[in-house]
């Protein structure tokens, strides 16, 4: 192990480290704990000068009350549940099916595809974005919660291709071959022998794919513009424009649009780190 | 002998009934899919008031069609014979087919598409008839390109996104060091440091504009520390006053992207840290052992001994922190809109801002940027590609 463990160290040290771990999370997450702070406390606070002293008084249930009150917050969380799901539910799928392909088959043409769809999730946003835009119109999809679905759905296959490929080609291939010796058809194959063994691969994908989605605003302000459409991350931005010098508001509703993809994160935990980590211990 | 051969001639047969059956679905669907549904007619039967309004269920019965003739080709194809003799040639195609092209109709497609609007003037219309409206102009627009000084502006703050972006990988790994311990709660710990990874970078712009308000943000506040003293006004109300103003970082040209980009450094170094932790926590202690009796200690362990093997961790960390500035526009969207005077733009912002933002619909010369921005992504795809392709060759 490295570095070398603090429990080989005199007390002393031990105790130093101890100390230091939490007072250099607490300035790491000052920013986010500041800005919490503001979202608890009434306006006059701010108007007074006193940003950062404890609240004259404590208004959580009716700062974050008057967001959800005053604007439509409630349904750009529904309209972001309702892309961010779908979207995981479609790419995953898909990508069970094409990751299948080019990890268990040897054509010419595996290796090739998969690198298509590996580079085709590295690209700028920017060089998609017109024709894009294009295809919606013409699909008669822009502005609407499918279109942008459509949109994520198909660029998320691209990254959840390179997982699972990865994951299955890691899975022992003589299992595949003795069952296709027995005469067991491909689908078959896929649906009872290979799909309940990636379920680990499932389960990250989709805690990752919903935390991108969610998180998304380019795609979100380039596809929507009908207020009734628009998910919370470009709403929260629209209400800073809305609330000018209105601090405790806008902090509470940027903290409101953090929370869901921050208690994925505590719940699926392990899920989440084995997906963004793909890759950084092999070899 | 004779049974098994007649069996296996039956197994390998063209089912006629099921070939029959989905052309006649396929034909269908694809009939309904064409000629029949429209937004106009869903509108009429669904009585809604306006067009728009039927868009989304016209969608849905679109889909519901498509989905139908896919099932029916699937079925078609595979009660041939000459699927039923090439099962495993045949059978990655069908797995592909519909994710592929989805990702061919959404994504590769496209790049081409928008290469080949960087030579046109388009306002991104069509005229009442469907026809483009736009006009072929060569390479006019990279020769503007060459000409425009926000272009020069974009391009060199890229450079710099790129280059102080990749402070994250450092600050990650000593984070990452920091943290690989064992003492009660550290993993709580850990979870806790990863959280501005997790937060949109919506919000992390936000918390950050509102940390660099001059008047009462957080930075005005540290700043007041050592500058600023309260004094009693003529009125008696108590009043802020300072040696020196605090500095309003967004505000001004010269500071504003190192300010934007400090705050997208804030979840990088979350990410890289992350990476590296999983990374350390494979450390083999063998070698670490050996080290330690050939006498490294310390900075030379890390060099010598640790860093070797973290070296997929740090390949990671590299190529997700350069697609990471690269793609920077979430935080420049929210802290500034590429001002003061375009002092923030990037390429990624100033293609947005001509293409669709505040009225201009430039769509070929926010192409032209578009394609600059690919082509510089371009070579580090590349270069991961190829880092792919030498471990796939090694793999085998």
């Amino acid at each position: 192990m490295f570095p070398k463990p603090i429990a080989n160290y005199s007390g002393g040290r031990q105790f130093a480290y101890k100390l230091a771990v939490p007072l250099v999370l607490f300035l790491w997450l000052l920013p986010l704990l500041a800005i919490f702070m503001t979202s608890i406390r009434p306006a006059s606070d701010i108007a007074i000068g006193n940003v950062f002293g404890i609240p004259s008084s404590f208004q959580l249930l009716q700062n974050y009350g008057e967001v959800f009150a005053k604007t439509d917050a409630l349904r750009y969380l529904l309209n972001t549940l309702l892309i961010a799901l779908p979207t995981m539910l479609i790419s995953v799928a898909l990508a069970c099916l094409t990751g299948y392909a080019l990890a268990i088959y040897k054509f010419k043409w595996a290796l090739p595809l998969f690198f298509l769809f590996v580079a085709g999730n590295f690209v700028p946003f920017q060089i998609l974005m017109l024709p894009v835009v294009d295809i919606s119109v013409r699909m008669e999809i822009i502005n609407t919660v499918p279109g942008l679905v459509m949109f994520h759905a198909a660029f998320q296959t691209g990254f959840c291709t390179l997982f699972m490929r990865n994951f299955i080609k890691a899975l022992p291939f003589e299992l595949i071959e003795s069952a296709r010796l027995e005469g067991v058809g491909e689908f078959r194959i896929f649906w009872h022998l290979v799909l309940p063994l990636v379920k680990p691969a499932i389960a990250a994908l989709c805690v990752l794919i919903f935390t991108f989605i969610w998180n998304d605003f380019f795609w979100a302000t380039v596809l929507i513009q009908e207020d009734s459409s628009l998910p919370i991350t470009v709403g929260v931005r629209t209400l800073n424009g809305e609330f000018v010098q209105q601090w405790h508001l806008v902090s509470a509703a940027s903290l409101l649009a953090a929370v869901p993809p921050v208690l994925m994160f505590f719940i699926m935990q392990k899920h989440f780190i084995a997906g963004l980590t793909l890759g950084a211990t092999k070899g | 002998m004779t049974t098994t051969a007649v069996n296996s001639s039956n197994r390998f047969d063209t089912s006629t009934t099921q070939i029959g059956i989905s052309a006649v679905v396929l034909a269908v669907c694809l009939f309904v899919l064409f000629f029949v549904i429209s937004t106009s007619m869903i509108q009429e039967m669904f009585g809604f008031a306006r067009q728009i309004e039927a868009r989304v269920p016209t969608f849905f019965a679109r889909m519901i069609f498509f989905v139908a003739a896919l099932a029916a080709a699937f079925f078609l194809i595979t009660g041939t014979s000459y699927y039923k003799r090439n099962k495993v040639a045949m059978a990655p195609w069908l797995f592909l087919a519909l994710g592929l092209g989805f990702f061919l109709l959404y994504v590769i497609v496209p790049i081409f598409q928008s290469i080949s609007y960087s030579f046109t003037r388009w306002d991104g219309l069509y005229d009442i008839n469907g026809v483009w409206t736009g006009e072929w102009v060569g390479l006019h627009n990279y020769k503007v390109l060459l000409d425009d000084p926000n272009f020069y502006t974009s391009l060199k703050n890229n450079l710099l996104w790129l280059i102080l972006f990749m402070l994250a990988v450092p600050i990650g790994l000593f984070l990452a060091l920091f943290l690989n311990q064992t003492v009660t709660g550290i993993r709580v710990y850990k979870s806790l440091f990863f959280f501005p990874f997790v937060i949109s970078q919506v919000v992390v712009g936000l918390i950050f504009t509102w940390a660099y308000n001059p008047e009462f943000g957080l930075l005005s506040e540290v700043w007041s520390w050592f500058f600023c003293e309260m004094k009693e006004n003529i009125v008696g109300n108590m009043t802020r006053v300072c040696s020196v103003d605090p500095p309003s970082i967004l505000g001004d040209e010269n500071m504003a992207t190192y300010g934007i980009i400090a705050a997208g450094l804030w979840p990088q170094i979350a990410y890289c840290m992350i990476l590296y932790l999983t990374g350390l926590n494979n450390v083999s202690s063998d070698q670490i052992e050996a080290g330690q009796l050939d006498g490294a200690k310390g900075w030379k362990m890390l060099w010598h001994v640790v860093l070797p093997q973290l070296k997929p961790a740090t390949f990671i960390a590299v190529v997700v922190t350069v697609i990471g500035a690269l793609r920077s526009f979430d935080m420049i969207a929210t802290m500034t809109q590429g001002g003061p005077f375009g002092s923030t733009n990037v390429l990624a912002y100033y293609m947005y801002d001509q293409a669709v933002g505040e009225g201009v619909g430039r769509y070929g010369y926010g192409s032209a940027i578009a394609t600059v921005l690919f082509l510089i992504m371009l070579v580090y795809i590349s270069y991961f590609l190829w880092r792919m392709y030498m471990d796939e060759k090694e793999a085998r």
